[in-house]
């Protein structure tokens, strides 16, 4: 009798293996984890460099003084922020005359123009030169609203508003300025 | 006489003996026992730090994922399944950037997929991560030994420019044993 006691035992136990069983999944886990640092890219200019050609009238009543110069227009495309809070700086410098001779009175040897970066937040980056008869002071800077997003755009430079300090006459030779279009996060601003 | 009185004891004492030959009996204890099916990791889990997901420098593809920073990365975990029903299966689940968690906007993603493949008694179960879930799973019998992870196939949904932030995903591998239930 105890033998056969003993069988039925085993064979009482035997159901409970699927319960056990049902416990005995097991899992593993590999965590996967990256960084994307924040980035800004600005396109290639183009066109560049901008060549506005002959500044002065060469006949008329104004004649020796800044002729009107139709605005320009440069394109950054593709130019992205891959974060939120980004702005763009824009620094322009006066179109001045490469010949470093003062200037008589009465001649100006640099030309102010106004640069405007646009596309890129609610309102442009915009910012006018103001740079003296004789050249001084060619340089001027100004930042652009926030963006608030993430953005990806073409940028448009626009050159325009062209003028001589006190319309003075120019003085002759080859003239070259700077635009400088910075575009980054608010709390560097823009740099 | 002493001799007689010896002899003649000695045999009344084997007389006295024979009766217990004839009484010899066995006793048997049968031992019974089970092994459940099971299926258990050692080693249960690591980690991939992918590091910068995204092509640096400036040229059209700066900003885009980096796909040689995920695709084949492995991962060796260990563990052992006992029965010869036990399966294995793997679900992979995308890179997500937990900084910035609203939608972005065009030209922009902010989620990495990838293909995850788990190895193990020459066995492989894979899932991608653009769908939800585990993938198919596959026998793996009785094994004991490594169960090797391996990332391939990484993309972002529209091959747009990454959002900055910090990306989280994980692999999950399960082994199960695999047995129908008593009913």
């Amino acid at each position: 009798m105890k033998r056969l006691a003993l069988v039925l035992l085993a064979t009482a136990a035997l159901p409970g293996i699927a319960h056990a069983q049902a416990t005995d999944t097991a899992t593993a886990d590999v965590g996967v984890s990256g960084t994307v640092a924040k980035l800004c890219t600005l396109g290639t200019p183009t066109p560049a460099p901008v060549d506005v050609g002959q500044m002065a009238n060469t006949s008329g009543a104004r004649v020796g003084k800044i002729t009107v110069i139709s605005p320009r227009t440069v394109t950054l495309p593709g130019s992205f922020c891959n974060f939120a809070g980004s702005a763009i700086t824009v620094t322009a410098t006066a179109l001045v005359s490469t010949d470093a001779s003062a200037v008589e009175p009465g001649f100006a040897k640099a030309v102010n123009y106004t640069a405007d970066v646009a596309n890129w937040a609610a309102g442009s980056a915009t910012v006018t030169t103001a740079a003296t008869a004789g050249g001084g002071s060619p340089t001027a800077s100004a930042t652009g609203p926030t963006q608030p997003a993430p953005k990806v755009a073409d940028l448009d430079v626009t050159l325009s508003n062209f003028t001589a300090p006190s319309d003075f006459l120019l003085t002759a030779g080859a003239y070259s300025g700077l635009v400088v279009v910075k575009l980054g996060p608010v709390a560097s601003g823009g740099d | 006489m002493k001799t007689s009185i010896l002899a003649a004891a000695a045999v009344i004492a084997a007389a006295t003996a024979l009766p217990a030959a004839a009484q010899t009996a066995t006793g048997t204890v049968t031992i019974n026992g089970t092994v459940g099916d099971r299926c258990q990791f050692t080693l249960p889990s690591d980690v991939i730090n992918a590091g910068e997901l995204s092509l640096q420098g400036s040229g059209a593809t700066a900003g885009k994922l980096d796909s040689s920073k995920l695709d084949g990365q492995t991962r060796t975990l260990v563990g052992w399944c006992n029965g010869t029903a036990a399966t294995m299966s793997v679900e992979a689940q995308r890179l997500v950037n937990t900084t910035f968690t609203t939608t972005p906007p065009a030209g922009f993603d902010r989620v990495v997929n990838y293909s995850a493949t788990a190895t193990a008694n020459s066995a492989n179960a894979t899932d991608t991560s653009v769908t939800d879930g585990a993938g198919s799973a596959v026998p793996v019998g009785l094994f004991t030994g490594d169960v090797k992870v391996t990332l391939s196939s990484s993309s972002s949904p529209t091959s747009g420019l990454l959002v900055a932030g910090d990306y989280s995903g994980q692999v999950l591998v399960t082994l199960t044993p695999s047995v129908t239930p008593a009913p």
